[in-house]
């Protein structure tokens, strides 16, 4: 028991070790003059490769498309739960096909409801 | 397999009324019908529970889904909770207009979230029934959309989903430790484990602890009461009467099931968990009762006033665990408190929805006079408040007699006399509420009216109050059928 702990806690010294020593590693070697310094705009611009960035990242989205989201979610997840119904569905009989009629009635309720409330209209 | 629908009739009436009221809101124009639909799909699930009971307990989903008196009774208790709790809105959803409809659904909702979690013996389900509760109380909290209502609605989100998150972490110890999820199924394969074993591994302890956190934040004991004053005075007055006695008694439900099924045997494990609760009840009575006494917000007041009570609650969830498996004082204590405590803390709460909705304010200091203003409202209010002290005849006494008498039982002499002292000292506070209310000269001449469905509502829990204080007979009777069967 105590052997085992003792393993883990080796583990445990190594992984602090590492974890110390790696950001350490740079700072030392530039203390010592042994990395370059030379700072150029490309070297320094967010992305080295790609496409340039325009604007801030703080941008705000238009809530719609949270509401969108949820919907999404709740649908996916719908169908997740009904591919292996279905797959099986012979197998599986009445009592499932029931069950998931039920299931369905209690998501649809909610997708009548967001329809009332015009959250599937984009204005 | 047969699904046993029968079992599950008062879940599945409750949910059938909430989505009706979800589609009927959208068609009509007249919100009154929603409260309505709200009480009438609460009397049916009411009428399936008083059918199931006295028959055999049963179970069904493989043991997911415990029908036997105790999850009954809570069942009953969550039913009567929601049903006053939306009595008491009326005079209230005025002030959201617009989302009525959702106010009710989402009550409705919560009930069955709690009356699920009461049922359920099997962790993932009772994970998902607290959930189910707890999200659509979230939603309630911050329901009234004014600053303090979003604070405490985002701040008991937040909490709860760290709660939820502990509460998971000590279920998912106990799982791999055991490897089963349902609870007799944890409890044999913990007593197949060799006692030294079981003594070497401190998974289990941690796993228990963890619990306890998780389930500790649903009742609002200390250390985990961070939440209560804050979410208490921001949220709909109703909603906090929901959130300190429904929530509560839920809590309360599935703490003892879970630990009094999983835990209680062997008798070292059960009487550790039982001094965790114990030493946890005397800090949170001691505490509560403090702060209590320095409030100037009513609503503050019962918040903190909560917190100890859920620390006298307590005595009997110790007094269970001390007393192992021969326990039955401790648990129908329990039961009894919380009717009582249900009722009671209910009708203080409607007293304050109809005074506060007139004075607009929820400082003691405005009560002053409320005794010649509103007598009717004030009376109640006393009335609720010494039953909170426990003073004859009320229920209160009753309650804490039973509970303080268990604790006797098992030995712990020491926590009843800390709760006694915190008796007195909460007297206090509950009293200074009354001598403000009948002795202070009232701050203006003009009457508090108040709605008759509120009147109706506070005759009611005070005629509770009245008649668990006065002939509790009939009702210990039934806490100790609640708590005789233990499906297992």
């Amino acid at each position: 028991m105590l052997t085992d702990y003792g393993y883990v806690g080796l583990f445990l010294i190594i992984a602090i070790l590492f974890a110390v020593s790696m950001p350490l590693l740079p700072l030392t070697l530039s203390l010592l003059g042994l990395v370059p310094k030379k700072p150029n705009p490309i070297k320094t611009s967010t992305y080295e490769c790609g496409v340039e960035t325009i604007g801030k990242t703080w941008v705000q989205f238009n809530f719609r498309y949270y509401f969108y989201a949820l919907l999404f979610v709740v649908f996916d997840i719908l169908i997740v739960f009904l591919f292996p119904w279905a797959t099986k569905l012979k197998q599986l009989g009445a009592g499932a096909f029931v069950a998931v009629l039920a299931f369905l009635l209690i998501l649809m309720v909610g997708y009548i409801y967001a329809w009332m409330k015009r959250v599937l209209e984009w204005k | 397999m047969s699904l046993k629908l029968e079992l599950l009739t008062p879940e599945l009436s409750l949910l059938i009324f909430a989505l009706l009221v979800i589609l009927l809101d959208l068609g009509i124009k007249q919100k009154k019908v929603l409260a309505g639909v709200s009480i009438l799909g609460l009397l049916v699930s009411g009428g399936f529970v008083l059918t199931l009971w006295g028959r055999e307990s049963a179970s069904a989903f493989n043991g997911m889904f415990l029908v036997d008196p105790f999850a009954l009774f809570f069942k009953l208790l969550f039913l009567i909770a929601a049903g006053l709790v939306i009595l008491a809105s009326q005079d209230y959803v005025s002030k959201f207009a617009r989302f009525q409809g959702e106010y009710y659904a989402l009550i409705l909702i919560s009930a069955i979230g709690m009356m699920l979690l009461a049922t359920t013996g099997e962790l993932i389900s009772i994970y998902i029934a607290l959930e189910l509760s707890s999200i659509s109380l979230y939603i309630l909290t911050g329901f009234l959309k004014d600053p303090k209502s979003s604070e405490a609605g985002l701040k008991y989100l937040l909490l709860g989903a760290v709660a939820s998150a502990t509460l998971l972490y000590g279920m998912a110890l106990v799982f791999g430790l055991t490897g089963k999820t349902r609870l007799t199924e944890i409890a044999q394969a913990i007593q197949t484990i060799p006692l030294t074993t079981l003594l070497d591994s401190p998974a289990l302890l941690l796993g228990i602890i963890l619990l306890a956190c998780g389930f500790g934040f649903k009742i609002a004991c200390v250390p985990f009461q961070m939440w209560v004053p804050d979410v208490y005075e921001g949220a709909p007055t109703p909603i906090t009467a929901y959130l300190s006695v429904a929530s509560k008694a839920a809590g309360f439900a599935v703490i003892a099931r879970f630990f009094y099924t999983t835990f209680g045997v062997p008798d070292w494990l059960s009487l550790n968990w039982g001094i965790l609760f114990a030493s946890l009840s005397a800090i949170t009575m001691t505490l509560g009762n403090v702060i209590a006494i320095a409030q100037t917000n009513i609503k503050r007041m019962l918040g903190y006033s909560s917190i100890a009570q859920a620390g006298y609650l307590m005595v009997g969830l110790a007094a269970v665990g001390v007393a192992s498996m021969a326990d039955t004082l401790g648990r129908s204590g329990l039961l009894f408190f919380l009717a009582s405590y249900t009722l009671t803390n209910l009708g203080a709460f409607i007293a304050i929805i109809a005074i506060s909705n007139k004075i607009d304010s929820d400082l003691i200091d405005d009560y002053t006079g409320m005794g010649s203003r509103a007598p009717l409202l004030a009376l109640g209010l006393t009335l609720c408040l010494i039953s909170l002290i426990g003073l004859p005849p009320t229920a209160g006494l009753i309650a804490k007699i039973y509970i303080f008498n268990a604790g006797v039982h098992y030995g712990l002499l020491w926590l009843v006399v800390i709760g006694v002292i915190n008796s007195c000292i909460s007297a206090y506070y509950y009293l200074g509420v009354v001598k403000v209310m009948w002795l202070g000269a009232p701050v203006s001449e003009e009457k508090v009216p108040s709605s008759w469905a509120l009147r109706i509502v506070l005759a009611l829990t005070c005629l509770g109050v009245l008649v668990l204080g006065i002939i509790p007979g009939k009702f210990v009777q039934i806490a100790e059928t609640a708590v005789r069967i233990f499906t297992s």
